[in-house]
């Protein structure tokens, strides 16, 4: 693996112990019988809200989803590249992963469960496949495994439905919510892996401390996997020196929070809503010393504009557009108007929300370097970024 | 009746612009030629909306409750 874990206060716990069934049975007893009420109130009390990114809660989905012919989805396919939480869970953790689907299927009295694993990341595919061997007798569960394509929006909801169909894995418009309808029309309790794991945790060993796991990029360049719990202040997360700093918060999809803004702030949503972000998936990026932040945002859009799956016409054009733009911005040309304009062109424009979270990362540069655009503007970025191609 | 608006399936949409000629009171163009599509539809444009929805030769425009 390409990261390292951390020990933690849940998940994340007794990794010496290895990813075995035997082991995790001593702490988790096998999904019996499993009211949905029950399930659904467990998730309700400990406020389990989707680790994907959209942060839905839990039990509304599940509840919503408690009708004939249900179907559950774990998606396993971190479409997101910096993001490498799912990727640990499964390696380090797979059956909270596959008991917490469990659970959500016996409580929907279902036994089809789809599993969506990430192509790009072959060892995840490996384990999981191990872990599901080791649960065949007595479960009587229906375990189906589809491979998502490489590739940002592959991870996206609808994209995952289409994969499952055998369709091509690209979004497409959602008419009603997945629990509604979703896979072949059925209601499809569709969650992220983390959130079956949280699940399976509350159930075995109730609410407390809530946690999540966050996907740490060091500038020394290392990246961690931790397991974070809410509310906790953010030096948890970062070293004082990070702390200083900008943070890109939520990933390629998130948003910049100023230099300090964290440090008397908590590892909480209500905290981070006032600078206007999100946890999203919990990747943290602290801007590296001597890196611009306009050049880095400058990069990142250039490359979420090629990761467009190109279906939808606003998105197609628009995010190409954009990243030219903000590369104009980088390049000191005075076109913030610009950049806002193609913002709003894209926004609430497409099948999946991949222009919105293109929109919403260019939007935090403009709303808070404003003075490192001025200097851009004058030619005079200290970082050295302001050579004709990045 | 329920409010309704306009929703756009951007993935079948190509930019024909039908629409915005049918019903230029809700429906702007984009510079690449996509639809804008802005609030809700009065009760007044209801049958010039059905009929920009019939319109449409990509059947990607749909009236929807709000």
């Amino acid at each position: 693996m390409s990261f390292s874990v951390a020990e933690g206060p849940r998940l994340l716990a007794h990794l010496d112990e290895g990813p075995g069934l035997d082991r995790h049975r001593l702490a988790n007893a096998a999904p019996g019988v499993v009211p949905l009420e029950r399930l659904a109130s467990a998730a309700e009390a400990a406020d389990l809200r989707g680790r994907g990114g959209a942060g839905f809660p839990f039990a509304v989905k599940l509840r919503t989803a408690a009708r004939r012919g249900a179907v559950v989805v774990v998606n396993l396919s971190e479409g997101e590249p910096a993001s490498h939480k799912d990727e640990a869970l499964a390696m380090l953790r797979p059956h909270l992963i596959l008991d917490g689907a469990a659970l959500a299927a016996r409580a929907l009295g279902t036994r089809r469960v789809h599993l969506v694993l990430p192509g790009d990341r072959p060892h995840v595919s490996e384990r999981i496949h191990e872990a599901v061997a080791e649960r065949r007798t007595g479960e009587r569960l229906q375990w189906r495994t589809h491979v998502a394509d490489e590739g940002f929006v592959s991870g996206q909801a609808r994209a995952v439905i289409e994969l499952m169909s055998g369709r091509a894995n690209r979004p497409v418009t959602a008419w009603a919510p997945e629990a509604v309808s979703g896979f072949h029309g059925r209601p499809t309790l569709l969650s992220n892996a983390e959130t079956y794991a949280q699940l399976c945790s509350i159930w075995s060993q109730g609410p407390d401390p809530a946690t999540m796991l966050v996907t740490r990029h060091s500038e020394t360049g290392a990246t961690t996997v931790l397991e974070v719990e809410l509310g906790a202040p953010w030096s948890a997360v970062l070293s004082p020196d990070e702390l200083r700093r900008p943070v890109l918060v939520g990933g390629y999809h998130g948003v910049w929070v100023p230099a300090g803004a964290l440090a008397d702030r908590r590892v909480a949503a209500e905290d981070l809503a006032e600078l206007g972000a999100r946890l999203g998936a919990g990747v943290v990026m602290p801007l590296p010393a001597g890196v611009c932040p306009v050049d880095r945002t400058a990069r990142i859009v250039s490359y979420l504009a090629a990761q467009s799956a190109g279906r939808c016409g606003p998105c197609r054009n628009g995010l190409p557009a954009l990243a030219h733009a903000v590369d104009q911005v980088r390049r000191g040309i005075d076109n913030g108007e610009r950049v806002q304009e193609l913002c709003g062109l894209v926004s609430g424009r497409g099948a999946c929300a991949h222009p919105d979270g293109t929109a919403r990362l260019v939007r935090s540069l403009l709303r808070w370097f404003g003075d490192e655009l001025h200097l851009h503007q004058r030619q005079e970025c200290g970082h050295g970024a302001l050579a004709p191609t990045g | 009746m329920a409010p309704s608006r306009l929703r756009v399936d951007w993935p079948s949409c190509h930019g024909r612009g039908l629409c915005h000629e049918l019903l230029p009171e809700l429906i702007s163009l984009d510079e690449w030629g996509f639809p804008i599509v802005t609030g809700e539809v009065p009760p007044a444009l209801g049958p010039a909306a059905r009929r920009a929805v019939a319109g449409c030769p990509r059947l990607a425009l749909r009236l929807v409750e709000s």
